[in-house]
């Protein structure tokens, strides 16, 4: 389209739409919509054990607090939701059906057993504490690295060693390939358990709508999954909901998930033919939401004397804690982690095995980056080894091994194609503006200097992005459509309307989608209107989650824009007395080429198009002036990053100061460089609270002992640096739109840049890093049996 | 949870064993202490409001003394329930031993564990709860029992 090869809109930094409102604390989050007359409250009794038999359960007393109409358990439930379970194909997996409620056994601290219903919160909180359950406890496993052992506690009587699913790969002769690898490295990688933990909890408010129908607002990335599993779950007719999403504070995958929570809310609305709201709390936040990264890869790396990998060999398990959730099962952390490990790198001998294993602790899902940022501190983890076993600088070591432009496209030995991108470029870009060869000539062997430790860690890292339907089938998820859409429709006025079948949990879509369709569609912005996050007035679509909107949503809005643009072509050639061809879309105008003179406004046109006035309709035109568009991308796109960053380790304390912060990152043809900058600023934030303080601590009971923010540290402005972004643009050639994902970017190339910073402040006195996170107790304990071992003097007298 | 203390009573340990066997002298001196009553040979009921940090519960609970050793010591096992609080349970084991005739030195060894909310808000502020309350608990007790023990005294003797 000639009309649309010099992007107006699309690479700007424009200022977002939505900042109007929601900066003047104007935004409608779940708990702000005005609550219906008759709304009642639900509270949730949740077991304080992780693995017991519910032996009864006295309602009788909490039934007493007035305002409360009922008090449910999970029996009152086994005829109105089926249990959660989300349509998995693949070998080996073992369904984990979960009750709303649960009835016979709770498989986890925070499991909900009954749930109050009263006419204020209030009563609904003071009666949660009048159920009394009497619990029969049981024996728990509760760490990943126990649920395999012959003694453990089943979680589920059916899922023999507590296997959810497993899995293996390995290129042909793998075994005699490893086997002639020069040089192997074994190491062991932990990644420790997180919460997603968004600024929003999560909530909904269900509302009776006109006759049998539903109206459910709730704090979802995925209303349209939301839909289909509220109708599957509940026996309804999907016509008759209505999913819509007010604003979300924040949603990093911890709400791309259908909770029993939405189902009982739904099930109670529907039954009482009352609106039902419920807001969670802190607690319940961190207790039920889904947890992530509680992972573990044995990893074997077989490589030359010049640093080349000849074979990289993995055993990978994840813990998916007490249930597989909705849609996603428990899969695509355990996947993720094998699938993604080899990122931008040529490593041709690969086999993985991989392990799925269920523990008495709270289900684990997809948080933002799922498996990269710990399948990256993995591989990125060896390159520094391989550098250090033969005294290659580890930049040097990646750019080795790096998949280059003239090998694009390239196809790794998963089948992965990488279309588009230069990772040797971004290195060496990452390297110049990081002043990376500087600090390391000035860098002392032992790296300590004024009491500190200061290492340099790199980054090089592939974002699997745009994720449609075939990505979803290869891992597996039928109930992941991967598909999605957009209908876009000019008014009779000439304005024009975007409705989008994604989420936006604070991506600000309302602007980039305006951006991309009043390019392609040669409107002027200011007339461009994206509404999303509502399924009553949205086409069908997967949502917002997986760095995947951009890519999707995006070429549905392009493929949409280009048909409407079509279409006014030929009416307005019609009018114009021109041919179609010859006539170009600009400023909301259908103008003759050459001819700027001659033109008509898209009001004209859509005039004609609704038969407003005298004008007609072209021969063989129908009326309206819209269409709707699936995009379903052909393959992942490929993003890439690089991050360079140096640490100060205090020797006295163990605590971290991050003293420079470089990114050069490539997201492919970028929309609004603000908003992709704001999208990596907040993944590193989340990369540096991932490796230096955040985990979610299950004692060996499978308590979990830090519920609550005083207790589980996020990272606050004081810990995060300036950062330095540097965008490379490689448009893809298989997508439409030349877009790649960036949701997730930021906090994977975070993960395994700070721990190799740190890593390599700890290389001179020979402390090995294979954990995260590093705390400074743990830091500390590290230091001082590394000085220890070398038998040198107190680490306070040489430091100072 | 771990604890292990010893506390020094002005009282000899005749005096303190028969004060520790004593259900209105545990009743006075458990902070919080709201009922305390004997359900069978060394099964006692108890009910005691505890704070920690946020959360305010009643605790009932059952305590089951066992490996008896009049008047040396003993071992203690005890399970409460606090509701939407949570649990604790755990056990201690006391011993007594005689600094002299008018001083009794009394060790013991507490684990305890505690789920639920308590648990999860709690952790951090557990150990220090436990140590103000048995800090005050044989504040309390070291006060009756130095009291008490002149007119008790010929008591635990003539039984021993």
């Amino acid at each position: 389209m000639t009309s649309h090869e010099s992007s107006k809109f699309i690479g700007r930094s424009m200022a977002r739409r939505e900042d109007r409102y929601l900066l003047r604390g104007q935004g409608q989050y779940v708990d702000d919509i005005a609550e219906p007359a008759g709304t009642l409250h639900l509270a949730f009794v949740m077991s304080p054990h992780a693995h017991a038999r519910i032996v009864s359960i006295d309602t009788s007393e909490a039934l007493r607090v007035p305002g409360v109409v009922a008090v449910l358990t999970g029996e009152d439930f086994a005829s109105l939701v089926a249990p959660i379970r989300a349509d998995i194909e693949m070998p080996t997996y073992k369904h984990t059906d979960r009750d709303v409620l649960a009835r016979e056994k709770v498989r986890f601290v925070g499991e909900q057993v009954a749930v109050v219903l009263a006419e204020n919160k209030y009563a609904a909180q003071d009666a949660i504490e009048l159920v009394y359950v009497d619990y029969d406890i049981l024996p728990a496993v509760v760490a990943l690295e126990d649920a395999r052992r012959p003694d453990a506690p089943l979680v589920h009587d059916h899922i023999d060693n507590n296997i959810i699913f497993q899995g293996e790969f390995s290129t042909p002769d793998f075994a005699e390939k490893h086997a002639g690898s020069k040089f192997v490295i074994r190491e062991k990688i932990r990644h420790g358990r997180l919460a997603g933990v968004p600024m929003e909890p999560r909530g909904c408010l269900a509302v009776p709508d006109r006759g049998d129908s539903l109206v459910f607002y709730t704090a979802t990335q995925i209303p349209h999954i939301v839909r289909t599993g509220l109708a599957t779950h509940l026996g309804l007719e999907e016509s008759c909901i209505r999913v819509v999403v007010p604003e979300v504070g924040g949603g990093f995958g911890t709400k791309a998930q259908l909770y029993p929570e939405e189902l009982i809310a739904a099930a109670l609305c529907m039954k009482h033919r009352r609106p039902i709201k419920w807001v969670q709390d802190r607690r319940e936040e961190l207790l039920t939401n889904i947890h992530a990264r509680d992972h573990l890869y044995d990893l074997e790396i077989g490589f030359d004397a010049n640093g080349i990998v000849t074979s990289l060999k993995l055993e990978f398990a994840t813990n998916a804690g007490a249930y597989s959730s909705y849609p996603f099962g428990a899969t695509l952390e355990t996947t993720g982690g094998a699938r993604m490990i080899i990122g931008p790198y040529k490593i041709q001998n690969y086999a993985y095995k991989n392990y799925c294993l269920t523990t008495h602790t709270g289900p684990a899902g997809v948080y933002r980056g799922v498996a990269q940022p710990s399948c990256f501190l993995a591989i990125e983890a060896l390159m520094d080894r391989i550098g250090r076993k033969l005294g290659i600088d580890p930049l040097e070591v990646r750019l080795r091994n790096v998949v280059t432009p003239s090998d694009m496209p390239w196809t790794n030995v998963l089948g992965v194609r990488y279309d588009t991108g230069d990772y040797p470029a971004c290195l060496k870009r990452a390297r110049e503006v990081s002043g990376y060869d500087n600090f390391r000539r000035a860098q002392r062997a032992d790296r300590l200097e004024t009491g500190k430790y200061r290492g340099i860690g790199i980054s090089n890292m592939t974002e699997i992005t745009g994720t449609g339907a075939p990505g979803w089938r290869v891992r597996g998820l039928r109930s992941v459509s991967g598909v999605d859409s957009a209908t876009l429709r000019i008014d009779p006025t000439g304005k024009v309307t975007v409705y989008v079948s994604h989420a936006s949990a604070g991506q600000g879509h309302l602007t980039t989608f305006a951006q991309i369709a009043a390019d392609y569609l040669g409107a002027r912005i200011e007339d461009v209107r994206v509404i999303e996050g509502d399924t009553g007035s949205t086409p069908f679509g997967t949502g917002t989650f997986a760095s995947r909107s951009a890519v999707t949503g995006g070429g549905a809005v392009i493929c949409a824009a280009q048909k409407v643009g079509d279409k006014i072509r030929r009416i307005a050639a019609d009018m114009l007395q021109a041919d179609a061809q010859d006539i170009s879309l600009c400023e909301g105008k259908a103008v003759v080429a050459h001819d700027p003179g001659r033109f008509a406004s898209f009001q004209d046109v859509a005039e004609i198009a609704y038969s407003i006035g005298n004008g007609v309709l072209p021969e063989g035109e129908e009326f309206g002036l819209e269409a709707s568009e699936f995009y379903d991308p052909p393959v992942v796109t490929v993003a890439n990053a690089v991050h360079i960053v140096e640490v100060a380790v205090d020797a006295r304390d163990g605590r971290v100061s991050i003293e420079n912060y470089c990114i050069v990152h490539d997201c492919g043809r970028v929309i609004n460089p603000m908003i992709v900058d704001g999208q990596i600023h907040g993944g590193v934030a989340q990369g540096i609270g991932e490796v230096l303080m955040e985990e979610m601590v299950y004692d060996e009971n499978g308590q979990l002992v830090n519920a609550s923010l005083l207790d589980y540290l996020l990272p606050t402005a004081m810990d995060v640096p300036n950062l330095q972004i540097h965008h490379m643009e490689s448009p893809t050639i298989d997508t439409t739109g030349g877009f790649k994902g960036v949701g997730e970017g930021g906090v994977i190339g975070a993960v395994p840049a700070v721990a190799n910073a740190i890593a390599d402040a700890l290389s001179g006195i020979g402390a090995n890093v294979n954990s995260v996170p590093l705390r400074p107790a743990h830091l500390l304990s590290l230091i001082r049996n590394a000085v220890r071992e070398e038998g040198r003097a107190a680490i306070e007298e040489s430091a100072y | 949870m771990e604890l292990k203390r010893e506390h020094t009573i002005q009282a000899d340990q005749s005096s303190v064993w028969l004060a520790l066997n004593d259900d209105e002298v545990l009743k006075a001196c458990i902070p919080g202490c709201e009922s305390i009553e004997r359900t069978g040979e060394n099964v006692l009921r108890a009910t005691v409001r505890i704070k920690v940090g946020p959360i305010g519960a009643r605790f009932s609970g059952v305590v089951t003394l066992s490996d008896i050793d009049a008047p040396n010591g003993y071992r203690l096992t005890f399970e409460g329930q606090g509701g939407a609080a949570g649990f604790a349970k755990g056990e201690a084991r006391v011993d007594l031993r005689a600094e002299d005739a008018e001083v009794t030195v009394l060790m013991y060894e507490t684990r305890a564990q505690v789920g639920g909310k308590l648990a999860q808000i709690g952790s951090r502020l557990i150990e220090s709860v436990a140590v103000k309350i048995s800090g005050e608990f044989f504040e309390s007790f070291s006060k009756l029992v130095g009291k008490e023990c002149v007119s008790d005294v010929s008591e635990p003797r003539a039984a021993s």
